[in-house]
C-alpha cells in the first residue's frame, strides 16, 4: 500500500516537471491544426499531465506559457503577455477586483456600475479561458458596443430621460456654473501634459473631470482606448467619492456667512419651456459644435421624450430597463480593460492622480465662479456658492453633496433643487468640451 | 521640430472653455427669451394653478363620498351575511 502510494506520487511530481519543461520549450504556442487528430492510447501518466497544463494554477505558476493579449486577432498591438503580467499580475488584478468589490458593496460606492465592471475585470483576468478576447464573452459584448461608442450613448439617452431641467430653466444663470466647473477637465489637461502623458492621451484622461461616466468613455475609446478601463474606473470611483472630494474644497473656499446665504423659491416652469429645451439645445450643438452631438443627441432625445408626455412607455423604457441593460454590458465590457496587461501599467497611477486633481479643480473653479457671480449681482439676488460645486455634473450625486452640506451650516436650508441647474447645466458642458476635444484630433 | 505640449495645452484650455461658455453663455440668453415668450403667449396654465378650488366644497364632497362608500359596504356586508 504504502509503495504504491509513493509511486503515484513521485509519477505525479514526475509529469509536472516535464511538463513544464515542455511547455518552456514551446516555440509556436498557438499552432493551428485543421485535421482531426489521430486519438492515440494515453497512460495515466500523460493524461494528468496534460490535464495539469490546463488548470489555472500552472497557467498562473507556469511564467512563459505563450499566452497572448487580449486584442482583435491579427491587431499589431497584439504580443505575447510577459511573465509578470501572466502570473503575478493576475493575482495583483484580482485582489484589485475584490478591493472594488468591497468599495461597492460594503461602502455603497457606484453599486451598479463598480460591480458589472469589477466582475467583468474577475472574469478578464481567468488564464486561459480569453475571456477578454476577440471571442470570449467580455470580448464579444466590448466589440458590440464599446469599441463603437454605443453603449455610452444609450446609457446618455436613459440620463436624459431622467433628467429634468426644470431648475435649471427656472434660473438660467445657474447654468455658468455648470460650465465654469468644466475647468476641471481643461485645467487637469495640463497637469497631464505636465506629467509626461502625451496630447491626445492626456485629453482623454482630462475628460473624467468632466464627471460623467459615458462621456469619459465616449472620448476614452476615441483618444485612448488602451486607457479606457484605468480611465473608466477612475471615473466612476471618484464621482462615488464625490461625498469625500467636494465637501472639504467647499468648505475651504467659502466663508461661514456664504455657506449660510438662503436661495428664494423657484418659479414655475411652463410646460412648453420644458418641451422646447432639448430642441434649443441641439439646435445650438448643431450649430456650434456639431461634433458633440452624439451625446447631446442622444440626452435630449430622452429628455424630449419624457417631456412630450404622450410617449411615457419609451422615456419609461430608456429609464429604467434600456438603461439597466446596457449597465450590465457597459460594466461587463469596460471591466475586461482591466485584464493584467491592460491595467498594471504605469499610466494608470497618472490617470488615478490626474482624474482626482480634474475633480477637485471643477469643484474649487465652480465654488469660486458663484462667488464672482456674487460680487456682480444685487444683495436680494445672490447665489449661495455650494451649489458651485455641483457643476460637475456627477448627477444627481453632487448636488445632494451641496444640499447636506448647506443644510449642516443652516438646517431647513434646501439647496437640492437650486443645485440642480448647475448639475443638468455640467452635463451639458462637459458633452460641449468632449465635443471641443473631439474636434481638436479630429 | 520640438512641440511646446505645456503650450499646445494651455491653448486647447482657452478654446475649451471659451467654447463651453459660449454655448452656455447663449443657451442661458435662449433659455430668458424663450420663458418670456412663451408666458406671454401662453400664459393659461399658470392661472389654473395658482388658483385652486376652493378647499371647503372640496371638503365637503369628499367626506359625503367616504359616507355613502362607508353605507354601501355596510350594505353589502349585511346582505352577505
Amino acid at each position: 500500500m504504502r509503495v504504491k502510494q509513493l509511486i503515484l506520487s513521485l509519477l505525479f511530481i514526475f509529469s509536472i516537471v516535464t511538463s513544464s519543461l515542455q511547455a518552456s520549450s514551446h516555440e509556436a504556442p498557438t499552432t493551428v491544426e485543421e485535421e482531426k487528430k489521430e486519438y492515440k492510447p494515453k497512460s495515466i501518466g500523460e493524461l494528468a499531465s496534460s490535464f495539469w497544463e490546463t488548470t489555472g494554477i500552472n497557467a498562473i505558476l507556469d511564467t512563459n506559457d505563450g499566452e497572448m493579449t487580449a486584442e482583435p486577432a491579427g491587431s499589431s498591438s497584439e504580443r505575447l503577455m510577459t511573465a509578470f503580467e501572466s502570473s503575478l499580475g493576475r493575482i495583483i488584478m484580482i485582489l484589485i477586483v475584490f478591493a472594488l468589490f468591497y468599495l461597492a458593496i460594503a461602502k455603497n460606492f457606484e453599486p451598479l456600475l463598480l460591480i458589472p465592471i469589477a466582475f467583468g475585470g474577475l472574469l478578464a483576468n481567468i488564464p486561459l479561458a480569453h475571456m477578454g478576447g476577440e471571442h470570449g464573452m467580455l470580448g464579444v459584448i466590448y466589440n458590440m458596443g464599446i469599441a463603437n461608442e454605443f453603449f455610452p450613448l444609450l446609457i446618455f439617452m436613459g440620463v436624459g430621460a431622467m433628467t429634468d431641467f426644470g431648475p435649471l430653466l427656472a434660473n438660467p444663470k445657474t447654468a455658468i456654473l455648470g460650465g465654469a466647473a468644466q475647468f476641471g477637465i481643461f485645467g487637469s489637461l495640463i497637469g497631464a501634459v505636465a506629467i509626461g502623458f502625451d496630447i491626445q492621451s492626456a485629453s482623454a484622461i482630462s475628460i473624467i473631470g468632466g464627471a460623467d461616466g459615458p462621456t469619459s468613455i465616449f472620448i476614452a475609446n476615441r483618444l485612448a482606448p488602451d486607457m479606457l478601463g484605468a480611465i473608466a474606473v477612475a471615473a466612476y470611483s471618484y464621482m462615488a467619492l464625490v461625498p469625500v472630494i467636494q465637501p472639504p474644497i467647499m468648505r475651504w473656499l467659502t466663508t461661514k456667512e456664504e455657506r449660510r446665504i438662503k436661495m428664494g423659491v423657484q418659479r414655475k416652469v411652463h410646460r412648453l419651456e420644458k418641451l422646447v429645451f432639448p430642441i434649443v439645445v441641439i439646435v445650438l450643438s448643431m450649430l456650434i459644435l456639431p461634433e458633440s452631438t452624439p451625446l447631446i443627441g442622444a440626452f435630449a432625445f430622452g429628455n424630449f421624450a419624457k417631456e412630450s408626455g404622450v410617449v411615457d412607455r419609451l422615456s419609461d423604457t430608456m429609464q429604467n430597463s434600456l438603461i439597466n441593460i446596457v449597465t450590465i454590458f457597459l460594466g461587463l465590457g469596460v471591466g475586461s480593460k482591466l485584464a493584467a496587461d491592460k491595467f498594471l501599467v504605469v499610466e494608470t497611477m497618472g490617470i488615478m492622480i490626474i482624474g482626482l486633481l480634474a475633480f477637485s479643480a471643477g469643484t474649487a473653479v465652480g465654488v469660486l465662479m458663484a462667488r464672482l457671480m456674487n460680487k456682480f449681482s444685487d444683495k436680494d439676488n445672490q447665489i449661495n456658492p455650494l451649489i458651485g460645486a455641483a457643476g460637475v455634473s456627477a448627477v444627481p450625486m453632487s448636488a445632494r453633496v451641496v444640499s447636506r452640506v448647506g443644510s449642516e451650516e443652516r438646517p431647513g436650508n434646501v439647496l437640492l433643487m437650486h443645485a440642480m441647474g448647475p448639475n443638468v447645466a455640467g452635463v451639458i458642458g462637459s458633452a460641449v468640451a468632449a465635443g471641443v476635444l473631439l474636434s481638436i484630433f479630429k | 521640430m520640438e512641440v511646446n505640449l505645456l503650450g499646445e495645452s494651455f491653448k486647447f484650455m482657452i478654446l475649451g472653455m471659451g467654447v463651453v461658455f459660449l454655448f452656455l453663455l447663449v443657451l442661458i440668453w435662449v433659455m430668458k427669451v424663450q420663458a418670456q415668450i412663451i408666458n406671454k403667449y401662453f400664459p393659461e396654465e399658470v392661472p389654473k394653478v395658482a388658483t385652486p378650488k376652493s378647499s371647503q366644497d372640496e371638503e365637503q364632497k369628499r367626506v359625503a363620498a367616504i359616507i355613502g362608500a362607508v353605507s354601501e359596504f355596510r350594505k353589502n356586508k349585511q346582505n352577505k351575511v
